[in-house]
Formats: structure tokens, C-alpha cells, sequence
């Protein structure tokens, strides 16, 4: 195991804070740790850096415990969300900086410094100082300072929040290469849910300071361990339905009841899992007015009223929504949801 | 000022140029005014007083005396050493504050952070006799010290008495200037440094000390400038001799009378500002180019 947090907690003054945090991270893993500001994701990467001091639990790297070490005795490296580069320094001796302190040859910094300029796309940047330097070029300095120090861990806080969107999506994708070339373990912090779902290995999703569910993208999207996941990742319809045996009924539908749930229930419901028919007097439908279609590209989103559960929302192709006009009856299905118990919805 | 109205000017029309130049011109006038009337014209008026003689003509012989008299020649002197070992005690006690309070928490942190500009309200006059008081011959110090059996050596009415003095006066507003320059440096500067392996010694000597440079300049030109030119303390709690020059300029002016005497001692000193202000206005020079 490249890294382990074990039973990890930490409370500030404020009551806010992360409690009960195990994390076990394999070698050459890209996981990130992702939730809404505040939910603590934050505080169990610095602790993992050194920079903060959490109040119990261990953390450890390549399997010796780091708890007690400081921030420059650690293994790890971190880029920060801004500000990462000494606006004194060039980029070379930006970059160079680390090595010095590990007193190698002023040769092998050089070459060093060369590689990894080329394995950010960086080539000639030597001389420039930061201020000279985009936002994403400063960033990408960032990241081949730490990818020279070798880090057995590499933690990155939120490295390109600060990056217009365009750039952003080149970043991940750059990221996600780099990450295949050089093998390292990494942790990402990020609190949006597509670059999670872009970039990771596993996405640990958090929550007022509690992890919700660790899992593949994949399977935190279709098999959202709660309540919360199910309405942090990506587009949700919830609604409510009753547990009848081996079925959670829906109105006039019935879908395989795979938790054994009982009493009520709060189906989650992709968008993309709602079918909309023109007629409304098939078996097995619920009907519904069109209130809404807005195109979105290659597809459009329709909100649909329904007459027992409200608003549901559905992702349709672009053919069937031409025959689809505002006010009009249609007949709704679902092709597959996630139940969850009532009352967790009212303990979230 | 006057870079900002010429900035502004780059306009369309030339008629709007010129009009905006003027405008400008017409804003910096009252202070260049105020400087020429109360700076320019008396330096300059105390430079001729300093270069007449005894027989009525002109040379430097007001200046030959600086150097020629040993009490003067001791004074200058005194005045150097005095100035120096001030900046560098402001300057270390300073910093170390700044440091303490930019990087630990917890309630020290608040009592300094709360107390360490009451200097600043306090006037020159009274925090002088307040030493005297504390520091004198049979102060709270010296009776405090007779009940476990220490003589307390001597310590105002010298040299020691006179950088007390302007430590006092000179650290709470030094460290002001420090503080907001370190707090000026993002944390994330100080984290990444960290993380890359570098200790306390070298974070403070190639990071923390290259970023507040330009602040470090600032005040090292306030502190020497206010020490050299000193007088409530000196005067007070200072020797006869050697005297600091505020001091010695005030006895050639007052008790000797010797008007161009004192105007020769006054544009010396004013010629050792001038030396480090050269300095700090060149490499605050040199900073803006790199800039552009």
C-alpha cells in the first residue's frame, strides 16, 4: 500500500472538521477526494502533507508512519491551488531549487530541469519569471517541481480551480498522461464532480467531514452508496415510491426492488434512465405534461410534470425531441433506479 | 503623483494631452510648492551660512572644523556608531517579531499583536523621563535589584541609555512596516518551500527575506534616518560628551551662538541621509525596470 490514513480526525475550534477518514491507496492510483467546500477534503490533504496536525490516527507512506514528521521531511509533494511559484525565483531556479537542497550535481539538475520542462510542454521557459507566465503555464511550472522531487505521494489542492474552462479540460487530460508516464501515486482534492469523474482511478466522495463512499467513477454514478452521493454526482431525479416485496412501486410502475428495501422509499432516478412515449394509455407508464425542452448539444433535457410526483427531468435524444412540444401528454418510464430508506433522507 | 496624471494623459487629441498635462502640473505645484519653501530653500540657505567664515568671507573651513575638532570629529563618530547598532537591533528585534506573529498562533501571539504599537502614542518627552525613571541611578530597576544584592551598572547618560531610547521609539513602527510586508506572502509560497525540504534558516534567508526586501530597505532608511537625526532622547538622557549631533547642533546654535557653525553640522547630516536615501531610491530604481 503506496499510502494509508488510518482513523484519521481532526476538529477545529469552529465544530468543523473530518472524523473516522481511512483511506488505502495503491501504487500508481490517481484518487480523488471530492465533495462540496467545507465537506473537509481540504484538511485530509494537508494533513497527508504535514501541514496540518490532525488530532488522532495515523497516516502512512510506503508503509512508515509520517504522523510525526514535518512538512519537509515527508515523501510527499504538493501543488497548491494558487500562488504555487516564488515570484522571485525564474522558472529554472524555481525548479532546480529542490535539487540544490538534495545536493546533486549542478549537471544532473540540468538535465533534470530539461525532462521534466519537456514532460509539461514547457521547453525554454528556463528564464522567464512567473509573472511572465499564464495561469496554466504557472501551474504546469508547479507540477514539474514536484514531479522532480520524486514524491511518493503527490498531492494536488485544487490545482486548476483558478483555470478558465477550456484550459482546465487540457489540464486533466495532460495530467492523466503525465500520470500514465512517470507511475506516481497521486491525490487530487477538487470539488467538481466531472473532473472527479474524468480523472480518477477511484473518487473518494465526501461530506461534513465523513467519507460517503469510495469507489470507482463508474460505480459511484450508477450505484451511488447514499442518498447524498446519488444527489452530488452528476443529474438526479428523486422521487418517492412505496417497497411491495420483491418491487418498489412508482404509481403505476414496478421496478426491481434490489435492496430488499421496506416501507417508503426514495427512488434516484438518472435522467437517462427516463423514457418519454407520445402515447399515454400504454401499461406501465406514468403521464405527464412536457413543460420544458432545452437543447444541450448532441441531446436535450425535458421536464416533464407528472400528475402524482412533480418535475422529473429526462435526457432524450435529439430526434425525439422534435416530435416533443410544450404542454403536450406523454407517457414516462424508467428503465432503472437506486432506492434508498425514507428515513435516511431525513437524517441527510 | 505626477506619473499618474502623465499616464492618464495619454489621450486622443493632442489639445486633451496638453489639457491633462496641465491638470497634472496644476496638482503636484501646491506640494512642490510646500517642499521648495520649507526643504529646498532652507538647505539650501543653511549651505550658503555654512560656507561664510569668521572674516565675512566664503570657504570651508566650517567643514574643515567638523573634521579638525576632536569633540566634533567624536561626535560624528558617536552619531555613526550609535545610528548603526540602533538599525541593527530594530532590525533584528523587528523581524523576529514579525516572524513570531506572521507564523504562530495562540494568545502570546495576541498580547503582542494588541501592545506593541503603544509606543506610538506615547510622546517622545515622556517615554524619555519614563526611562530616566526606570533605568536612573535610583530608579525602579536599580531599588529592585538592591533587595537580591545587584548593583545595576550604569546604563543612561551614555551611549546604551541613548539606543534604548530609540529602540523603544523605533522597533513598534519598524515592525508595523515588517509585519504587513510579511503578511503580504502567501502562505502557499511558505507551504511549497517547505514541502520541497528547505529548513528554517534557508526558508528565511531565500524566501522570506528576498520577498520582503523592497519593505527591509523601507525601513532600514526610516530607522537611520530618525536615529541620526534624534534629539529628545539624546539630549536628555545622553553624555556631554560625545554628543549625538541633534545635540552638539542645538549647544553650537544656542550656547555658543555660532549660527554657521550649526548650519555646517546641519547639511552634514543632511549630506549622511542623503547617502542612504541615494540608495533607496536607486534600487527601488532598479526594481521598477525589472518590472517593465
Amino acid at each position: 500500500m503506496q499510502l494509508s490514513v488510518r482513523e484519521l480526525s481532526k476538529r477545529y475550534k469552529t465544530g468543523d472538521g473530518v472524523s473516522g477518514i481511512n483511506i488505502d491507496i495503491q501504487k500508481g492510483e490517481l484518487v480523488t477526494l471530492l465533495g462540496p467546500s467545507g465537506c473537509g477534503k481540504t484538511t485530509v490533504l494537508r494533513s497527508i502533507g504535514g501541514f496540518l496536525e490532525p488530532d488522532s490516527g495515523d497516516i502512512l507512506i510506503e508503509g512508515r508512519s509520517v504522523i510525526q514528521l514535518p512538512p519537509e521531511k515527508r515523501p510527499t509533494s504538493m501543488v497548491f491551488q494558487s500562488y504555487n511559484l516564488w515570484s522571485h525565483m525564474s522558472v529554472y531556479e524555481n525548479l532546480a531549487f529542490g535539487l540544490k537542497i538534495r545536493k546533486k550535481s549542478k549537471a544532473e539538475i540540468r538535465a533534470s530541469v530539461d525532462e521534466a520542462l519537456k514532460l509539461v510542454r514547457l521547453s525554454g521557459f528556463e528564464k522567464k519569471v512567473p509573472a511572465e507566465l499564464s495561469g496554466g503555464q504557472q501551474q504546469r511550472v508547479a507540477l514539474a517541481r514536484s514531479l522532480l522531487l520524486n514524491p511518493a505521494v503527490l498531492l494536488l489542492d485544487e490545482p486548476f480551480s483558478a483555470l478558465d474552462a477550456k484550459l482546465r479540460h487540457e489540464m486533466r487530460e495532460e495530467l492523466r498522461e503525465i500520470q500514465m508516464k512517470t507511475g506516481l501515486t497521486m491525490v487530487f482534492v477538487t470539488h467538481d464532480q466531472e473532473e472527479a469523474l474524468s480523472l480518477s482511478d477511484r473518487i473518494i466522495v465526501m461530506n461534513h467531514g465523513r467519507i460517503e463512499q469510495i469507489a470507482q467513477p463508474q460505480q459511484i454514478y450508477d450505484e451511488p452508496a447514499s442518498l447524498y452521493v446519488a444527489g452530488f454526482i452528476g443529474k438526479m431525479n428523486f422521487m418517492e415510491g412505496v417497497a411491495d416485496g420483491a418491487k418498489i412501486r412508482l404509481g403505476s410502475l414496478a421496478l426491481p426492488n434490489v435492496k430488499n428495501l421496506r416501507g417508503r422509499v426514495t427512488a434516484a432516478v438518472r435522467p437517462e434512465d427516463v423514457q418519454l412515449r407520445e402515447r399515454t394509455d400504454t401499461e406501465g407508464t406514468l403521464t405527464g405534461k412536457v413543460k420544458q425542452v432545452m437543447i444541450l448539444g448532441h441531446y436535450a433535457e425535458v421536464t416533464v410534470e407528472l400528475a402524482e410526483f412533480g418535475i422529473i427531468r429526462a435526457f432524450q435524444s435529439k430526434e425525439v425531441v422534435q416530435r416533443l412540444q410544450p404542454g403536450q401528454e406523454v407517457g414516462v418510464s424508467i428503465t432503472q433506479m437506486t432506492g434508498f430508506p425514507v428515513d435516511e433522507a431525513k437524517a441527510n | 503623483m505626477n506619473a499618474v496624471s502623465t499616464r492618464k494623459a495619454a489621450g486622443k487629441t493632442w489639445s486633451k494631452e496638453t489639457r491633462q498635462s496641465m491638470l497634472g502640473l496644476a496638482m503636484v505645484l501646491p506640494s512642490f510648492a510646500i517642499l521648495l519653501l520649507t526643504v529646498i530653500i532652507p538647505i539650501f540657505q543653511s549651505f550658503i551660512m555654512s560656507l561664510t567664515n569668521d572674516s565675512g568671507g566664503y570657504d570651508l573651513s566650517r567643514y574643515a572644523y567638523l573634521f579638525t575638532d576632536k569633540g566634533m570629529r567624536g561626535n560624528i563618530l558617536f552619531t555613526l556608531r550609535v545610528t548603526a547598532i540602533t538599525c541593527m537591533l530594530v532590525l533584528l528585534v523587528s523581524y523576529s517579531l514579525a516572524i513570531y506573529m506572521r507564523f504562530n498562533q495562540g494568545p502570546v501571539v495576541d498580547l503582542i499583536r494588541r501592545t506593541y504599537m503603544i509606543p506610538l502614542f506615547i510622546p517622545g518627552v515622556i517615554a524619555t523621563y519614563g526611562l530616566i525613571n526606570l533605568l536612573g541611578n535610583h530608579g525602579w530597576l536599580s531599588r529592585m535589584l538592591e533587595v537580591i544584592g545587584v548593583e545595576l551598572p550604569r546604563i543612561i547618560f551614555d551611549e546604551k541609555g541613548i539606543i534604548i531610547a530609540n529602540l523603544w521609539f523605533n522597533i513598534p513602527f519598524t515592525t508595523m512596516l515588517l509585519s504587513s510586508a510579511l503578511s503580504a506572502i502567501p502562505s502557499s509560497v511558505i507551504e511549497s518551500a517547505k514541502d520541497v525540504g528547505v529548513g528554517r534558516l534557508t526558508l528565511f534567508t531565500k524566501f522570506i527575506f528576498p520577498l520582503s526586501y523592497k519593505t527591509f530597505l523601507v525601513a532600514v532608511t526610516f530607522v537611520f534616518m530618525g536615529v541620526i537625526g534624534s534629539f529628545t532622547a539624546p539630549f536628555l538622557i545622553g553624555a556631554n560628551s560625545p554628543q549625538m549631533l541633534g545635540v552638539s547642533m542645538q549647544q553650537v546654535f544656542s550656547v555658543f551662538q555660532e549660527r554657521e557653525q550649526a548650519a555646517a553640522i546641519a547639511f552634514f547630516s543632511f549630506l549622511l541621509c542623503s547617502v542612504l536615501g541615494a540608495f533607496y531610491i536607486r534600487s527601488m530604481a532598479v526594481e521598477e525596470k525589472d518590472k517593465i
